[in-house]
């Protein structure tokens, strides 16, 4: 069979404790073999020596598709213009910054040398909907987290006193019926307090209708996932986000987790303090050292970077609070199905606004506290704290520490003197950010042949030139091969592949389907049989992308 | 009544006939044509015999003469490739079609405009201008306990609104379906969907609906606690249009109901604009949502494939090799009144009653053979339906369901987005 030969290239593989080593590679029927035996052929070298090749880069939560994103896109044409694709003979033409569309995400994705990204914030009732757009988006592998915790169904369960077993089945059957990889939930049981009129939910406060805590639907979530044997832990996107002194609701959601694996998504907006004439501090160092501490939480960051962005969440909740700070001044906010709801709100942060450039340092104070890069994640909540584009820029202030210094020199001067930001010296190597953005999300996610180079991974591979200046290194890699064809050259799209669905497959107890088919009928809009997405159907809304079904091993 | 599966009926479908996107209904798969025998309206039974019957001696046409696929997908193909300025119009498609469509449009370097979007496209700059907050059926169904209709009666753009979302035998919460106060504001609207189950008429504020920015001024002024002049605004007693304030203020969960269709178009803006704010003030104390109705012809699941794909609502012109939004100039009626536009493509899939325009320019039709078109066009494509001949997805009303399309009974003829793609992967032969 024919093989491509990488040859001579300074290999960082951390999943297999490889550092800067100058290593041959070889591609055989997209996937990484030792060496070729006697039948194969070389029929492509690619002399890469000096280049750094790492294995393709995975974005653990960008908010790449579904009903709010789409919201966002038509509701920002000022966006768009100034980020134009110009149709190829290879490409479509699409545009946007903040909130582009499918083609131009995906196109852009792969030339920054990205093979997969997850949708963190996938309704159930709209996964039809986020997997056509993920469908849409060339390049990529993609896959998504299945929001629960605001679902009258779950909430209903929890008020009955159901056990435990009766919900692993129906998180299971969420997590098939919606072809999914893992399970979020988004401000605990407050998007369903929102539509009874509440206006804030406390860890241990009550929905008015319910009597639930967002405690117990933490606790009850991470216990299902982990039973199940899903890899991914627990998505949290905690109570109170924004909001000043919401440190102790963050410890306090780590801990609802009870010792067993839990994530906490977009932690920078989670982490803040009330210290200060203005009532607002960094709380980094005691979110690091929470995280330092408790072996069973990760994290991503959300880290923000100044411009204009827009934020989309399932948040209503709280993006109804901070629709006023809006800019432009625009939002939409829904309540969705008895499942879920949304907010979507466009934002500007401001490198002179006390409060955005405090939140800019808290960020990056917490990337450079927690001490292992196995549990924190390099995102910027797509778009929520800034376009997944500003990446490149973002490994720059992580890797170079004048560069960082300097910055930190042009900010808002009060919260440059509110942050410790100055007093930290330490530089990410290439091996942390390899694992930060490539092996570590691979691990968490449960992904066994992706995230690294050993012999039988799928030969997703980034070849970079070396260059001091990080950003430009990482913003065009020179190569970038996809299932082992090579599809970016020189940062410029070379060939359009379809990328293929992540979804775990767990075991369960499919008498649950008794319970929820006649809740479908009683209360729901839609029937229970056409909710469900079908293995054949998942490919058709991915208009033919094939379905990477993950096994999974029960501990409950 | 619920319809048993058997051999030939298939239940639990889904129909593409409006927006409301029911999902349940059954359908006798036997004879000549699809018939709905449980939970269709009217538009569904009838459009269900309409667009699924036999049509073997459809076939394509290159200037009236029955030519193959092949030859007028390249016909097709010749056609674009000399225009300098393609418009699409129709496109009452779902998802894949939209899908084919958009490839085809970027191909061509072509303007895609739906046949509802004149309204559309007002409705969705009302959103870019201020947002919304906003609801979707579901809700409605288990939550509202007051419903204000805004110069729609909702049962004639979805036929089946009050059966599936208010007069329901149940809801989840503390809150007797039958107990919901329903509120029409304007005249001439068909009130009597409105009437509850154990007989309460509904409440109607009778006025010409051209008048409905002065009535959604009065209820905005009521609400915030504004004097309103005079003791009889629109000839309605000022006592009852405070009692609604007070009512909307006092619900738990209030929705307001419109359609971008009736309203006069000059005051669309306007009255989406106003919805919006008196939406916006009465959250400040208690809940109260929007609900948009649309999905008619499937223009929520073309808007939506759009804005996905390129990042712009429809109106977006193609011809520079990226897209530019530009919905004032970019109006197909617009563009072959002053023969900006030089050819003209109708896609549609859907909708076999409304007819392309007659423009004297080179014209390409792909529709269902059931369509009846004023003159013959340069190419004609006979297309199958999604939802009835072939698999597909419709966006419901609410922009957040999505609905599987089956596949009912086979049909020879193509699926639109297959021959759009076939056309485009024709015109890059011919380019290259
Ligand atoms: S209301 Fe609309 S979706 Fe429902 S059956 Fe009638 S036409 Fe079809
Ligand atoms: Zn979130
Ligand atoms: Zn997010």
């Amino acid at each position: 069979m024919s093989v491509i030969k990488l040859t001579g290239g300074r290999v960082i593989d951390p999943a297999n404790g490889v550092d800067d080593q100058v290593r041959d590679l070889y591609i055989r029927d997209g996937r990484l073999i030792a060496a070729p035996d006697a039948h194969d052929r070389i029929s492509a070298e690619y002399n890469i020596s000096g280049r750094i090749v790492m294995s393709g880069a995975i974005d653990m939560h960008s908010h790449i598709g579904g009903g709010k994103v789409n919201i966002a896109r038509e509701m920002l044409p000022e966006d768009h213009g100034g980020d134009p694709v110009e149709r190829t003979d290879l490409t479509r033409s699409s545009c946007g910054h903040a909130a582009p569309g499918t083609l131009a995400a995906g196109y852009r994705y792969a030339e920054m040398g990205y093979t997969a990204a997850f949708e963190p914030a996938l309704l159930p009732v709209n996964a039809r909907q986020a997997h056509m757009e993920m469908g849409d988006t060339p390049m990529l592998d993609t896959g998504g987290y299945a929001m629960l915790g605001s679902d009258d169904f779950l909430l209903r369960m929890l008020a009955a006193k159901e056990d435990q077993q009766a919900i692993n089945d129906y998180v299971a059957w969420t997590l098939h019926a919606t072809q999914t990889v893992g399970i979020k939930v988004v401000n605990p049981g407050a998007i369903s307090a929102f539509k009874f009129n509440q206006r804030k939910l406390d860890l241990d406060e009550q929905n008015a209708f319910y009597g639930i805590t967002p405690r117990e639907i933490v606790k009850v979530l991470s216990r299902a996932v982990h039973d199940l044997g899903v890899a991914k832990p627990l998505h949290v996107h905690a109570s109170n986000l924004g909001v000043p002194g919401n440190v102790d609701t963050t410890l306090g959601t780590m801990d609802a987790a009870e010792g067993l694996p839990v994530h906490l998504t977009h932690i920078q907006f989670h982490s803040y303090g009330t210290e200060g004439e203005r009532k607002f501090s960094s709380a980094a160092a005691r979110i690091a050292e929470a995280i330092n501490q408790k072996k069973n939480v990760s994290a991503d960051v959300g880290q923000i970077l100044f411009g204009q962005t827009v934020t989309a969440s399932g948040d209503n909740m709280v993006q109804y609070r901070n629709a006023g700070h809006g800019s432009p001044k625009k939002s939409v906010i829904m309540d969705i199905e008895c499942d879920a709801g949304c907010g979507v709100v466009p934002f500007k942060y401001k490198d002179q606004n006390f409060v955005n450039a405090l939140q800019w340092a808290i960020g990056l104070e917490i990337f450079l506290m927690v001490d292992d890069p196995w549990r924190i994640f390099l995102t910027t909540d797509h778009p929520n704290g800034a376009p997944f584009t500003t990446y490149p820029h973002l490994i720059k202030l992580l890797m170079d520490r004048s560069f960082r210094s300097a910055m930190l020199d042009t900010i808002n001067p009060d919260a440059r003197a509110m942050s410790n930001l100055a007093g930290l010296d330490r530089e990410y190597s290439l091996y942390e950010i390899a694992i930060m953005t490539r092996a570590g999300p691979a691990k968490l996610i449960g992904l066994a042949d992706r995230g690294h180079l050993a012999p039988g991974a799928a030969a997703d591979i980034v070849v970079y030139k070396e260059d001091a200046d990080r950003e430009r290194m990482f913003e065009k890699p020179e190569l970038v091969f996809k299932d082992g064809e090579l599809v970016v050259r020189d940062g410029r799209i070379v060939k359009v592949v379809r990328g293929g669905t992540h979804a775990v497959k767990p075991e369960f107890d499919i008498g649950i389907e008794k319970k929820i088919k006649p809740y479908f009928e009683r209360f729901h809009s839609m029937r229970m049989n056409n909710f469900k997405i079908s293995d054949d159907e998942l490919c058709e809304c991915g208009g033919g992308s094939r379905l990477m079904a993950h096994a999974c091993r029960k501990r409950g | 009544m619920t319809h048993e599966a058997t051999s030939t009926v298939v239940t639990e479908v889904a129909c593409p006939l409006c927006g409301h996107a029911c999902d349940d209904l059954s359908v006798d798969t036997a004879g000549a044509a699809l018939a709905v025998v449980a939970h269709g309206c009217d538009r569904a039974v009838s459009g269900f015999a309409r667009l699924s019957a036999e049509s073997s001696a459809a076939t394509p046409r290159i200037a009236g003469r029955a030519a193959s696929l092949d030859e007028a997908c390249a016909e097709a193909a010749r056609l674009l490739a000399a225009s300098a300025q393609p418009v699409f119009g129709g496109m009452a498609l779902d998802v894949s079609g939209a899908r084919g469509a958009m490839e085809l449009v970027d191909q061509a370097g072509g303007v895609i405009d739906h046949m509802n979007n004149e309204f559309g496209w007002r409705a969705s700059r009302v959103v870019q201008d201020g947002g919304g907050i906003i609801t979707t059926l579901a809700e409605v169904k288990n939550r509202a306990d007051l419903i204000l209709l805004v110069g729609t009666d909702a049962v004639s753009v979805q036929p089946r609104f009050f059966e599936r979302c208010v007069w329901v035998k149940e809801t989840m919460f503390d809150l007797q379906p039958a107990s919901r106060r329903i509120v029409y504001l304007g005249g001439a609207l068909d009130t009597t969907p409105g009437r509850s189950p154990d007989g309460r008429a509904p409440d109607v504020f009778d006025f010409d609906c051209s008048r409905m920015p002065e009535a959604l001024s009065v209820l905005n002024a009521l609400v915030a606690q504004q004097p309103v002049d005079g003791d009889a605004p629109l000839g309605i007693a000022l006592a009852r249009w405070q009692e609604l304030a007070d009512a909307l203020l006092g619900a738990k969960y209030s929705v307001v109901v419109w359609e971008g269709s009736t309203f006069d178009m000059s005051q669309l803006d306007l009255n989406v604009g106003a919805i919006g704010s008196l939406v916006r003030r009465l959250n400040v104390i208690t809940r109260c949502n929007s609900l948009p109705l649309a999905g008619n012809d499937g223009d929520l699941s073309m808007a939506a494939v759009h804005i996905w794909q390129t990042g712009y609502p429809m109106r977006t012109s193609y011809a520079s090799g990226a897209p530019k939004f530009d919905p004032l100039h970019n109006g197909i009626e617009r563009l072959l009144a002053t023969g900006e536009a030089d050819a003209l493509v109708w896609l549609s899939s859907l909708n076999d009653l409304q007819a392309p325009p007659v423009t004297g320019m080179p014209t390409i039709v792909i529709a269902p053979p059931s369509l009846k078109l004023a003159s013959e066009p340069q190419v004609y494509i006979p297309v199958a339906t999604p939802g009835m001949h072939h698999t597909g997805h419709f966006v419901r009303t609410d922009k957040v369901v999505t609905l599987p399309l089956q596949a009912l009974r086979k049909s020879a003829l193509p699926a639109a987005g297959e021959v759009a793609v076939a056309i485009a992967t024709r015109m890059k032969e011919v380019q290259s």
